[in-house]
């Protein structure tokens, strides 16, 4: 099941007067369940696409759907709301609130939910689980490495149940070991709570956990290899 | 939906330094407030019960406004008493009071000198001043006074100086205080009352100023008028005394609208502490705001956490000013001009003073938040 949809997206940004279009007219499919890593060289349009994917910027035209809702037709707050209920964003730098514990932090996106303080409880609960951060719960950021910090910041991301969860270079910032364990992670995530995943990131050695690999190029998608996909998953080249 | 409340709060705490001061500086605003604010309700208190609408007043009709140059016959009271009903009259006692009122220089034993207010009166001043409460010691005797509660004040000395026993000097007499009176806070509370006979001799005066005369239950004060209207040769005129202090109430207008100016003057000053710190505070918070935003916070969620965190500092600094203006400012005494009152942190005074509080807090949130809002969350996530 077709679960992200990209039809024709072009995005274009204009600096002064040069203008920049890392995305031209390219389509996507994702379906559900499906961990999908982006790779790509810096500043080709990684994250404008992760952007566009979670309602956070729009295309200049083209159409995007996540699970048949068109997000590219939504106003601004309903867009705010969608996120909320859909979409789980992952920040190459965990983008914690410093004044709120790793608790708190996981517990933000459910109070944007309709749900009983003690559904929310458990929610959280089960985020800092999968995480492995139970005993870090009332900790605050300034109080976790760099890895933990990855972790509350995954936990958060996942504790809406989103439909889709992006990740902007989640490693990026980690050393070796700890982007290893943050790797495991997501891939049991996606397994194990079949969450799907798009992933952006620039190392090959993290991309290669993905169950698809895609290279942005000159605005374009090229399909790298990985786990065999049927012709319908694939990224389009449109001409 | 709403941020937690908790995050507001903790933000505050984020920069202590920064915060503390800025509710310093808002307290400071908000107690300025409480200031001006109380002294035009202490001043507008002060001649609203000063008034009596039972008491006529008689004087100089070449006095214009001010009693203090009024000078009339000294037998103008008897006059009246034969010539008028509805004057109040108890056990034989017609209630009209002759009285001399006089700005002149005293001078406590401490050594302070200062403009203090006098009345000289008779033994039916305190029958038609029905305000009037001897609170301690007695009536003067001869060489005696009675001071009135804000006297002090009116002379720019402390109450200490003004105590039963004591001694002051004016009009080139000594005169020893023999009691102390309280009047409800109307104005003549920064007056200090002698003998009228003696009060003449020292000033080598046989007029006096005024008559003041308390008309009987159900008589109207127009009787009077008309009989000042009619006898033009007496050169009289009557006012009821409710009419008096209204009138001085519009003398004072400007005073209290140039009060208020400073109101808002001080206040449009606070604004800059609390835009001040919120702006800082907002600046190192772009990725954040925009993160939440990014996690499904609606833009007015995001504002009202702001406000709310700009709104908390300054209720603060109300409560704070609000309590010491309580236990310090209210009835602080204030000379004047027209006598001396206190100043009066009333319910107006606490809603005015916490009003302008809690307006610095939103208003200096609101242009910081609204700019860190407008900014595009795709950019702003990207913001160190
Ligand atoms: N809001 C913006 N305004 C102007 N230019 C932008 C904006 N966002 C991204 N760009 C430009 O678009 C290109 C792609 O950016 P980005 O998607 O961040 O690349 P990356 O693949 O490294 O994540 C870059 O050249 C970047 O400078
Ligand atoms: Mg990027």
């Amino acid at each position: 099941m077709t679960l992200v949809e990209l039809n024709h997206v072009s995005k274009s940004f204009s600096k002064g007067d040069e203008t920049i279009t890392p995305l031209d007219d390219v389509s996507l499919q994702i379906d559900a369940g499906e961990f999908v890593s982006l790779m790509g060289p810096s500043g080709t349009g990684k994250s404008t696409l992760l952007n566009l994917v979670s309602g956070i910027d729009r295309p200049d035209s083209g159409t995007i759907h996540v699970d048949g809702t068109e997000i590219t037709g939504l106003s601004r707050s309903k867009l705010a709301d969608w996120r909320a209920a859909n979409l789980g964003y992952i920040f190459q730098t965990h983008n914690l609130i410093p004044v709120l514990t790793a608790y708190e932090n996981v517990e933000l996106p459910t109070l944007l939910l309709p749900l009983s303080s003690a559904q929310r409880r458990d929610r959280v609960q089960l985020a800092l689980e999968a995480v492995g951060l139970v005993d870090r719960a009332e900790h605050y950021p300034r109080q976790l490495s760099g890895g933990q910090e990855q972790r509350v910041g995954i936990a958060r991301a996942i504790v809406a149940h989103p439909k889709v969860v992006v990740a902007d270079e989640p490693t990026g910032s980690l050393d070796t070991e700890t982007s290893q364990q943050i790797q495991v992670l997501l891939q049991r995530l996606n397994q194990e709570l079949n969450i799907t995943l798009l992933m952006v990131t620039h190392d090959a050695d993290v991309a290669a956990i993905a169950s698809r690999q895609l290279l942005l190029d000159h605005g374009r998608f090229l399909e790298s290899n990985g786990a065999p996909q049927s012709d319908n998953n694939k990224a389009s080249l449109s001409s | 939906m709403l941020l937690p409340w908790e995050y507001g709060v903790r933000n505050l705490a984020r920069r202590p330094v920064r915060t503390a001061l800025t509710l310093v500086a808002l307290a400071t605003v908000v107690m300025l407030v409480f200031v001006v604010v109380g002294f035009i309700r202490g001043l507008e208190k002060s001649l609203a019960v000063s008034g009596d609408p039972q008491v006529v007043l008689v004087y100089s009709v070449n006095a214009e406004q001010n009693i203090e140059n009024s000078s009339i016959a000294a037998r103008t009271p008897d006059l009246l008493t034969a010539s008028l009903d509805g004057v109040q009259k108890r056990f034989g006692v017609t209630h009209v009071s002759p009285e001399m009122y006089l700005g002149t220089r005293i001078k406590t034993r401490d050594g302070d000198a200062g403009l203090g207010l006098v009345r000289g009166v008779t033994r039916t001043a305190p029958l038609v001043r029905r305000g009037v409460k001897i609170v301690a010691g007695s009536w003067p005797g001869p060489g005696q006074v009675l001071v009135g509660r804000l006297a002090y004040a009116k002379l720019g000395s402390r109450s200490e100086s003004l105590t039963i026993g004591q001694t002051v000097e004016f009009e080139g007499k000594t005169w020893t205080i023999s009691g102390l009176f309280v009047a409800g806070g109307a104005a003549y509370e920064s007056e200090i009352w002698c003998n009228l006979a003696e009060f003449q001799t020292a000033t080598k005066r046989q007029d006096i100023s005024l008559a003041a005369i308390l008309m009987a239950p159900g008589a109207s004060a127009s009787r009077v008028q008309l009989f000042c209207k009619e006898r033009t040769d007496l050169e009289l005129r009557a006012i009821v005394e409710t009419d008096y202090y209204a009138a001085l109430q519009q003398h004072y207008k400007p005073v209290r609208l140039l009060a208020w100016f400073v109101v808002v003057l001080v206040s449009s000053a606070g604004i800059f502490a609390g835009l001040n710190m919120m702006y800082g505070a907002v600046a190192g918070r772009v990725r954040e705001i925009a993160t939440l935003q990014a996690i499904g916070f609606r833009r007015r969620a995001v504002l009202l956490s702001l406000v709310q965190e700009g709104l908390l500092l300054s209720a603060a600094a109300s409560l704070l000013s609000g309590f010491i203006a309580l236990v310090l400012l209210n009835g602080m005494a204030v000379r004047f001009t027209m006598g001396a009152f206190t100043l009066r942190i009333d319910s107006v005074a606490i809603l005015v003073g916490c009003g302008v509080g809690l307006a610095l807090g939103i208003l200096g949130a609101l242009p910081p938040a609204l700019k860190a809002l407008r900014a595009s969350v795709a950019i702003s996530l990207k913001a160190v």
